[in-house]
């Protein structure tokens, strides 16, 4: 009987989930009443040189952001931050750990040929081959079945749980259940590779006049430090309703000059603000201004094993004195929310946690770390060493965290400027007492947070492990009813936060301004992903 | 002349080597390396990036395979641009520099020199004053001050020019990073050029000129001006390298894509091969032109004879 009720369960779990999704256009939809500008081409600032265009390799937000338009998964993301039909028109997770999509047979590559099933097999593999040698490898590659093992080294990519089952139907096989698998699977990096172009032209395969390209776009030009210009690909399945015909991606890295070209009218969408230019530029351009809060967390990181470090009374009592609301308005000053979470608000899979104390006056915080750092026998005047990397963001915050530990408890915090490989370094080591953090969603699910205090995980710097919270992890990721996957991993949350492990400061926001007559722009992308092929001008 | 000049040519060999070795080594001995990021990698696809770059090997063999790959005019695989060589790059970059660096220099050495004369024969004067006041904003003002001012007047203002980016090699792009290499530059050279004259203007040798009864002009084309330019020639070497190689801020205040964002941005993600590939184009192209600077004063001074 129990075993009946078990599987009914699980059969009323999985028609739940059961996604399908039908073929429909999926691109830039118009508003009625908007009337299209006769040239529909967009300049947008990327905010750096990507660094490949290879969908394998890509790592950064900027390459990210090309190589999403370039190439289409089975799914992708669209301006409001919902996983919508890509190359599949359809998918249907046929078992815990098993999903099938079916493409669409309309699907083409820029020179023609059909986008199949054995293109995206060909594509996961590569990916998560150790001789391509991918850094994202690591962090989807566990998702799949012998997906782990294969990033390792241990099986060969041919094990990976990928299959085409016929020239349109992809079945993936996950490693556990993975409920969020549509929305991963958007990433260009698991992505489907033209294997006959990247065969012809080796290591060039990249190039203008090479690249072969499934997505809305294709490479027209690209100069380093210049420009990456994306014509639209007339042999994309859903062209007829693709707006912008020419993208031009600037890689520019430094803030005003982004600012400055966007005044001249010759940048229409800035990437991100210079620090200290938001209120003055939320005035001067009140409809162009745009910010929204990301799936992003700034957090400081301890290193729980230090001596220092190793009582949680002690960690406790920095967290509770910094003044989140004064960070968030006095000094940043940038749109960004207070945090007091490991899980940030809009993140699906699990629910923030903040501290009981997050809603304490700052005099009653005060008493109580106070009190805290007496019962662990840390005296006024102890000093602590604090390393960020060198920014003038950066500094700002650590400048107030270090006046906040210093005027409340009466601590002596040494910060130390380094580069930014020398922070990463010194994290990854373990060589620092406390340290600037942040992490960004790569898919919007509570575990790519976890990872960062995950026992035995490549990503916690912290090197604390709570083995309890850990195995309510490990119930969480098998656990295949979202409702109880997400009460699994909250608790896990909850229980890791009261270790003290990290300071969380700030959830990540990215104010930009971008002109008013870009229509089909969304403050409901958290994840700041827009594809170019969802944006329009509207005439002006 | 031409032995001294393959001299010179032969004595850059041990120079560059020694150069290549030094930046070589120190890059190696930086903390943090091309494969840190905040994403750690596996092990596996770490040894593999490592063997990708020979980044398995002990130091010295990496750095004479390096030596190696370099005398067959290989500047190795860029570790942060992964679809580019060091070559590529370079060859994409070192165009957009010397055009910029290039054309601010030949207007520099024409502007200065004929501003620091005419200051230099009406000095104390009004012109005299308005040339030193014009070189000391020059020298005064960092160029990230100057740089910003050029485009809210011309770019955002006057809507002449754009406020930056590059465009093929269309001159409209080129103006105002050219301006202000230029702007900096004059002023050096301007001032150097007054109180070289100055002082030239004042020896034995000019006073005899002028009591022979020479016409001004003759006096200084003919007498001053080569003895007035030596001081000047000795500047425009380094001056002329850092335009061409080393014009960070104007690069990033007109987003430019040259040598200097390339180099910074190779420091900071620990791309050796980039590094170095730029160190060497640094290094000859320094070599090159204080031979050519050694040669003006052959031509300039009749005293020196190679």
């Amino acid at each position: 009987m129990t075993k009946l009720l078990n599987s009914l369960a699980t059969l009323a779990a999985l028609t739940a989930l059961s996604l399908t999704a039908m073929a429909t256009s999926q691109a830039a939809t118009i508003p009625a009443g908007v009337v299209l500008h006769p040239t529909q081409t967009l300049v947008r600032n990327n905010g750096s040189e990507p660094e490949t265009l290879d969908p394998a390799l890509a790592e950064s937000v900027g390459a990210n952001n090309i190589t999403r338009d370039l190439f289409e998964g089975v799914t992708g993301v669209n301006s409001v931050g919902a996983t919508v039909p890509g190359v599949a028109e359809s998918w249907k997770q046929t078992a815990p750990d098993t999903w099938v999509f079916k493409l669409r047979p309309t699907a083409k590559w820029s020179n023609g040929d059909m986008v199949t099933a054995d293109d995206f097999v060909f594509g996961i593999r590569r990916f998560l081959d150790p001789k391509t040698a991918s850094t994202y490898a690591s962090t989807y590659g566990p998702f799949l079945s012998n997906g782990a093992d294969v990033v390792k080294g241990v099986k060969p990519p041919s094990t990976i749980g990928v299959r085409a089952i016929d020239k349109f139907t992809l079945e993936v096989k996950t490693a556990g259940s993975v409920s969020f698998l549509p929305a991963l699977m958007s990433n260009s990096n698991l992505g489907p590779v033209h294997k006959a172009s990247l065969e012809k032209f080796g290591k060039d395969w990249t190039k203008p006049g090479n690249l072969v390209s499934n997505g809305a776009y294709m490479l027209k030009e690209w100069q380093v430090n210049s420009r990456v210009v994306l014509d639209k690909n007339p042999k994309y399945w859903d062209a007829a309703n693709v707006q912008l015909t020419r993208v031009n991606y600037l890689p520019i890295e430094d803030g005003n000059a982004d600012v400055k070209l966007y005044e001249a009218g010759d940048n229409e969408w800035v990437y991100q603000l210079p620090p200290g230019t938001y209120e003055k530029l939320k005035i001067q351009f009140p409809k162009e201004i745009r910010n929204a809060p990301m799936l992003g967390l700034r957090y400081y990181s301890y290193q729980t094993l230090n001596p220092v470090f190793k009582d949680v009374r002690v960690r406790k009592a920095l967290s509770m004195v910094i003044d989140r609301d004064i960070l968030s308005k006095r000094v940043t000053a940038d749109g960004q929310v207070p945090a007091y979470s490991l899980i940030v608000a809009g993140v699906e899979g699990a629910d923030p946690t903040p501290y009981d104390w997050a809603s304490w006056p700052m005099d009653k915080r005060v008493a109580e770390a106070k009190k805290l750092l007496e019962q662990a026998g840390v005296k006024p005047g102890t000093k602590f060493s604090f390393t960020y990397n060198t920014s003038e963001y950066h500094k700002k915050m650590a400048v107030f965290a270090a006046s906040e530990w210093k005027t409340k408890l009466g601590l002596n915090i040494e910060t130390e400027s380094v580069e930014f490989k020398v922070l990463l370094k010194k994290r990854h080591d373990g060589d620092y007492q406390m340290a600037r953090n942040g992490w960004v969603a790569d898919y919007n699910d509570a575990s790519t947070f976890l990872t960062l205090v995950a026992c035995d995980s490549d990503q916690n710097d912290t090197k604390y492990c709570d083995r309890k919270a850990q195995e309510l992890i490990n119930q969480g990721y098998q656990t295949v009813d979202p409702v109880k996957r997400k009460i699994l991993l909250t608790q896990a949350s909850r229980q890791i936060m009261e270790g003290y492990p990290i300071i969380p400061l700030l959830q990540y926001s990215l104010p930009r301004l971008v002109k008013s007559y870009v229509g089909g722009y969304s403050l409901e992308n958290a994840q700041d992903r827009f594809r170019s092929k969802d944006l329009y001008i509207i005439k002006h | 002349m031409w032995s001294y000049t393959l001299r010179r040519l032969l004595a850059a060999i041990p120079t560059l080597l020694a150069v290549i070795s030094v930046c070589y080594f120190l890059l190696h001995a930086t903390p943090g390396g091309p494969f840190d990021s905040e994403r750690q990698v596996s092990a596996a696809v770490l040894a593999n990036l490592q063997a990708k770059y020979h980044l398995d090997l002990p130091v010295w063999q990496q750095y004479l395979l390096y030596l190696k790959s370099l005398l067959k005019g290989d500047l190795g695989a860029s570790f942060r641009y992964a679809d580019w060589s060091v070559n590529d790059l370079v060859a994409q970059a070192f165009p957009v520099s010397l055009t910029i660096g290039g054309i601010s220099m030949v207007l520099s050495i024409v502007i200065g020199v004929g501003l620091g004369i005419v200051a230099a024969l009406r000095q104390n004067s009004v012109v005299d004053y308005a040339v030193m006041f014009v070189g000391n904003i020059g020298s005064a003002f960092p160029s990230f001050v100057l740089g910003p001012v050029l485009i809210l007047v011309f770019a955002l203002s006057f809507g002449w020019l754009p406020a930056g980016g590059w465009n093929g090699f269309q001159l409209r792009y080129m103006v105002l990073p050219v301006a202000l290499l230029t702007f900096i530059n004059v002023s050096t050279i301007g001032r150097m050029m007054r109180g070289s004259l100055i002082e030239v203007m004042h020896s034995n040798f000019i006073r005899t000129a002028r009591a022979k009864g020479l016409p001004m002009r003759v006096v200084v084309l003919r007498h001053a001006l080569r003895p007035a330019l030596l001081p000047v020639v000795s500047v425009i070497g380094p001056l002329a390298i850092s335009s061409i190689t080393s014009a960070l801020v104007t690069e990033t205040v007109f987003s430019l894509p040259g040598l200097g964002k390339l180099i910074v941005n190779g420091a900071a993600n620990r791309d050796y091969t980039l590094v170095l590939g730029l160190v060497v184009l640094i290094t000859v192209l320094a070599v090159t032109l204080n031979l050519l600077v050694d040669l003006a004063y052959a031509w300039l001074d009749p005293k020196i004879r190679y």
